[in-house]
């Protein structure tokens, strides 16, 4: 399917969305279809310094433990509350009320370092 | 069945899987469907209409020969001779420690016997089998490669298939079996499963596999008949309270441990293993399998430590979300016999921090009718 155009994509299928220098964070349409359905997501405490591209947390399917990592790093400044209680949300609506966290940015040239949308799904056809 | 070049298997329903936009993935040295839609989905359909199996990878052996009680009785924990005509009986082949060789279902038919075992065991199990024939005069013969097995499963398992087959299956009882047709196919229908749900287990030539799996699937999608895969089928079983082998069950993990003492006959004269199983039981200090519920919503997974108060008394050997509990997480656990008991609080190690979990009796699901 087309990725969302207005969103930067990790190799280990997150996506960000930017806002000056807030990061929203997810993972992606392909990611959530590959786990099969989530029932539990464990993310990085809010106050938390995380690094681009280092294990934050677990998403656990029915039979499977896959581990989260952050395409963007900073502080953590928000957690979606909705999943403990839903964690499915991160299957019916990855882009939108299952993303997983935000993120202050400690760098933004770290979106360098993450790739287009055409480039993701390059990388997820492959 | 075919092989591919990287010598995994398929069944005589690929190409069915396929069609239907199965993931499939490598088990017990086949490509087979993992799940279809959602495993949550498939799992509901089992639990409140009925799914579809291909379970065409599972090992199919027949023997034959006035002997083949007698002899099996000789290598296997359950009794086998006093098997009826067209009745079926679980049963464990043991190893001289007690150990399980694998577990399987013997089903006698008219003038053979029909033996079910696990995929990945399938090889074992015939090197074990004919290096045990000696002069029994028993004959064994490989089915696996020829013979498809379907299992259809689910509350309106009985209405979905008694259109279409010859056989009264409403007359047939849990662990008896028929021959017969279906759709005018010959087949071996069984009253088994491995769900904890009514159903049936039909036996066909490779040849009419798919034939009958996309008829059934056709005349009964309106009444709620869905494809299941392994994952569903994985989760199922484990609110079932049924041991899989090489999780609840394997070499060292012998039948008593795992709960299975009412299939274990140490009545019998002789068996391969006896001696360590009664010498096991009579003691009753070994670590068994027991069912944990966990009090949060992390699930618990094979291989996580278990503890008892601050010690380390054993590990999960299967865990799951089991959607027919309300979505709780359940798993069983090999511990220490005083951390067996239903009631006692446990801990489970999961990624550094410990999680309550209760001790239960299996199984975690029971059908109510």
């Amino acid at each position: 399917m087309a990725q969302p155009q207005d969103l930067l994509y990790s190799k280990e299928h997150e996506w960000v969305k930017l806002n000056g220098d807030v990061a929203t964070v997810g993972i992606t349409d392909y990611a959530q279809n590959s786990l099969g359905d989530i029932v539990y997501v464990e993310l990085p405490r809010v106050g938390a310094t995380i690094a681009q591209f280092g294990n934050v947390g677990v998403v656990e399917s029915v039979k499977a433990v896959s581990d989260l990592f952050t395409p963007i790093g900073g502080e953590v400044t928000e957690i979606n509350g909705g999943l403990e209680n839903d964690p499915a949300l991160v299957n019916r609506e990855p882009y939108a009320g299952g993303w997983l966290f935000k993120v202050k940015l400690s760098d933004t040239a770290q979106r360098n370092n993450l790739l287009a949308p055409a480039d993701y799904e390059k990388e997820i056809a492959e | 069945m075919t092989t591919t070049s990287n010598d995994v298997k398929r069944t005589a329903l690929y190409d069915e899987h396929v069609r239907l936009g199965a993931r499939m993935i490598p088990f017990g040295g086949f490509e087979m469907p993992v799940q279809y839609t959602s495993i949550l989905r498939e799992h509901d359909a089992v639990r409140h209409r009925a799914g579809l199996f291909d379970l065409s990878h599972m090992g199919q052996f027949i023997l034959q020969g006035e002997n083949v009680g007698a002899w099996a009785d000789k290598l296997t924990v359950n009794n086998v001779a006093t098997i009826k005509p067209l009745q079926a009986r679980y049963n464990i082949f043991t190893n001289a420690e007690g150990g399980a060789h694998d577990d399987v279902i013997f089903y006698r038919l008219e003038g053979r016997w029909l033996l079910v075992v696990n995929a990945s065991n399938a090889p074992k199990m015939w090197e074990h089998i004919n290096a045990h024939l000696g002069d029994s005069g028993v004959k064994l013969t490989n089915l696996h490669g020829s013979n498809a097995l379907i299992a259809l499963q689910g509350p309106k398992s009985l209405e979905m298939l008694a259109p279409h087959t010859d056989v009264d299956i409403a007359s047939l009882k849990y662990y008896f079996c028929a021959e017969g047709s279906v759709y005018g196919k010959h087949a071996v229908i069984a009253r088994t499963g491995y769900t904890g749900e009514d159903g049936f287990e039909l036996f066909v030539d490779g040849t009419d596999a798919a034939e009958i799996w996309s008829k059934l699937l056709a005349d009964n999608r309106a009444a709620g008949l869905e494809p299941v895969g392994l994952g569903a089928r994985d989760v199922l079983r484990l609110e079932a309270g049924m041991p899989l082998y090489g999780h609840e069950m394997t070499e060292t993990i012998t039948p008593i441990q795992a709960g299975m003492n009412w299939a274990v006959k140490l009545t019998k004269p002789e068996f391969l293993g006896k001696r360590a199983l009664q010498a096991q039981s009579e003691g009753d200090t070994f670590a068994r399998i027991a069912g944990i519920v966990m009090a949060g919503r992390t699930p618990a997974r094979a291989g996580y430590k278990v503890f008892l108060g601050d010690r380390e008394v054993g590990e999960v050997r299967s865990g799951s979300t089991a959607p027919s509990l309300q979505n709780q997480n359940v798993a069983t656990v090999l511990v220490e016999k005083e951390a067996a008991t239903p009631g006692t609080l446990l801990a489970v190690e999961i990624r550094g921090t410990r999680h309550d979990a209760t001790v239960v009796s299996l199984p975690f699901y029971k059908r109510s009718s």
